[in-house]
């Protein structure tokens, strides 16, 4: 299936690699369930770092939207089917990324413009991954909208350790 | 067993009278129950017991029932319930569960209200009461659940109809009382405040307890985010400035009457 390309204006908009790139996988991904025994990806659209995204694309309208630690996707086996299916995300890493500053202000964007339904916050038990957490509270304050917010913590090994609502 | 899981829980009781008592050791409050028309099955499920505790009750039943150890039990496929204590409700329905802070606030002043209806002051107060219920409690708070929460659910359902009932005689007794009041019947209207205040206190229980965690294991998360912004949306409808007079109103009532029975100690 062709995959639908577009660009958004705004102060957002990414540069014009092909690795930020704004595609819309959503049709793709509800037409491919895969063979059995092989997992299908459940990622309707790119890019998904929280620096290329920007909160004016279609697939971010509205959505549920999950908002991952960049590990919890390896550390969690079950990610694309219980977490991505049916939703929209962004990835980020608290611990690592520069400008953070401008996550706030894409996290706020979205709540506000993209007017997202909730918000799902995925991170690791390692404590500096809670920074994730506080950005997107932070965001929340920031946007005049409110949204549900719900925050899940992933195990090293695998397993959910929390799952509450913030 | 399937057979009498779909049964009203009245006609198992009747039928069966040890059910009642296991319904009540597990405080399972069936045999107090006007309707009793819940089915055994969703009176089981929406009390979401934790999966052992739910698979003993329902051995104890099965055996009341067929004494003869006939009946099999089904396995419950549900999430297991959360520990005692750890309750915690998705935003919507946190936000009802605050709303009812204040109603049980009013609702606790209503016996003293009730005591004090043959003055023309305590005739005045109790007539503010019942603006706050028809304002705050019906028209702010039962009209999101009413107009909104509930129609995530089949009205069919008969703990839906239970509470809608419920709403319904809430209106009769905030009626009755209000008329009592114009005609100076002291007595009828106490007698509606405090029928309200049972009513509404059993009530509030029912759903902080049982109903939302029901409604909250049942409701997808992009459902929760729907409700979220309905609720905004209906709450945005009032004005705040009126919403704030209701909850001044029932703070001051605490403090007035709380001063009023410091006086008379």
């Amino acid at each position: 299936m062709e995959k639908k390309h577009s660009s958004h204006g705004g102060k957002h908009e990414p540069c014009g690699c092909p690795g930020a790139q704004t595609m819309d996988l959503r049709e793709e991904t509800a037409a491919d369930a895969g063979p059995a025994g092989k997992a299908p990806s459940m990622l309707r659209q790119w890019p998904v770092q929280l620096h290329l995204v920007s909160p004016m694309a279609p697939y971010f309208q509205k959505a549920d939207l999950v908002v991952a630690a960049d590990c919890t996707a390896f550390a969690y086996g079950n990610f694309h089917a219980e977490f991505l299916k049916g939703r929209a995300a962004v990835i980020a890493c608290p611990k690592l990324d520069d400008g953070q500053e401008s996550y706030v202000e894409k996290l706020q964007s979205l709540i506000e413009d993209a007017k997202v339904n909730t918000l799902t916050v995925l991170t690791m038990e390692v404590p500096c991954c809670g920074g994730l957490l506080a950005m997107v509270q932070q965001a929340a304050r920031n946007a005049k909208r409110k949204v549900p917010i719900k925050s899940i913590v992933v195990g090293i090994g695998g397993t959910i350790k929390s799952e509450e609502w913030a | 067993m399937n057979k009498d899981l779909e049964q009203n829980i009245k006609a198992i009781i009747s039928s069966f009278p040890a059910v009642g008592d296991i319904l009540n050791e597990y405080k399972i409050g069936c045999t107090s129950c006007a309707a009793g028309t819940c089915r055994l099955k969703d009176i089981v499920e929406i009390h979401n017991l934790p999966a052992e505790e739910e698979e003993k009750l329902m051995g104890r039943i099965a055996l009341a029932i067929s004494p003869d150890g006939g009946l099999k039990v089904p396995k419950s496929g549900r999430k297991p319930a959360a520990a005692p204590g750890t309750l915690k409700y998705s935003p919507p329905l946190r936000r009802l569960v605050e709303e009812h802070l204040l109603i049980k606030r009013l609702l606790a002043l209503l016996p003293r209200l009730a005591a004090d209806l043959g003055s023309e002051e305590g005739a005045g107060l109790a007539l503010s009461g019942l603006d706050f219920i028809r304002n705050y409690a019906d028209k702010y708070h039962h009209a999101k659940e009413e107009e909104i929460l509930f129609k995530y659910f089949d009205p069919d359902l008969e703990v839906i109809k239970t509470m809608l009932k419920d709403h319904a005689a809430g209106r009769g007794h905030v009626k009755g009382a209000a008329e009592a009041l114009a005609a100076k019947d002291a007595a009828a209207a106490a007698a509606h405040l405090l029928a309200y205040r049972d009513l509404l206190s059993e009530h509030i229980k029912k759903e902080d307890e049982i109903l939302y965690p029901w409604m909250d294991r049942n409701l997808s998360l992009n459902q929760v985010g729907e409700l979220f912004g309905k609720f905004a949306e209906a709450d945005s409808k009032f004005d705040p400035a009126a919403i704030a007079r209701q909850e001044a109103f029932a703070a001051d009532l605490e403090e007035k009457l709380a001063d009023e029975a410091a006086a008379q100690a």
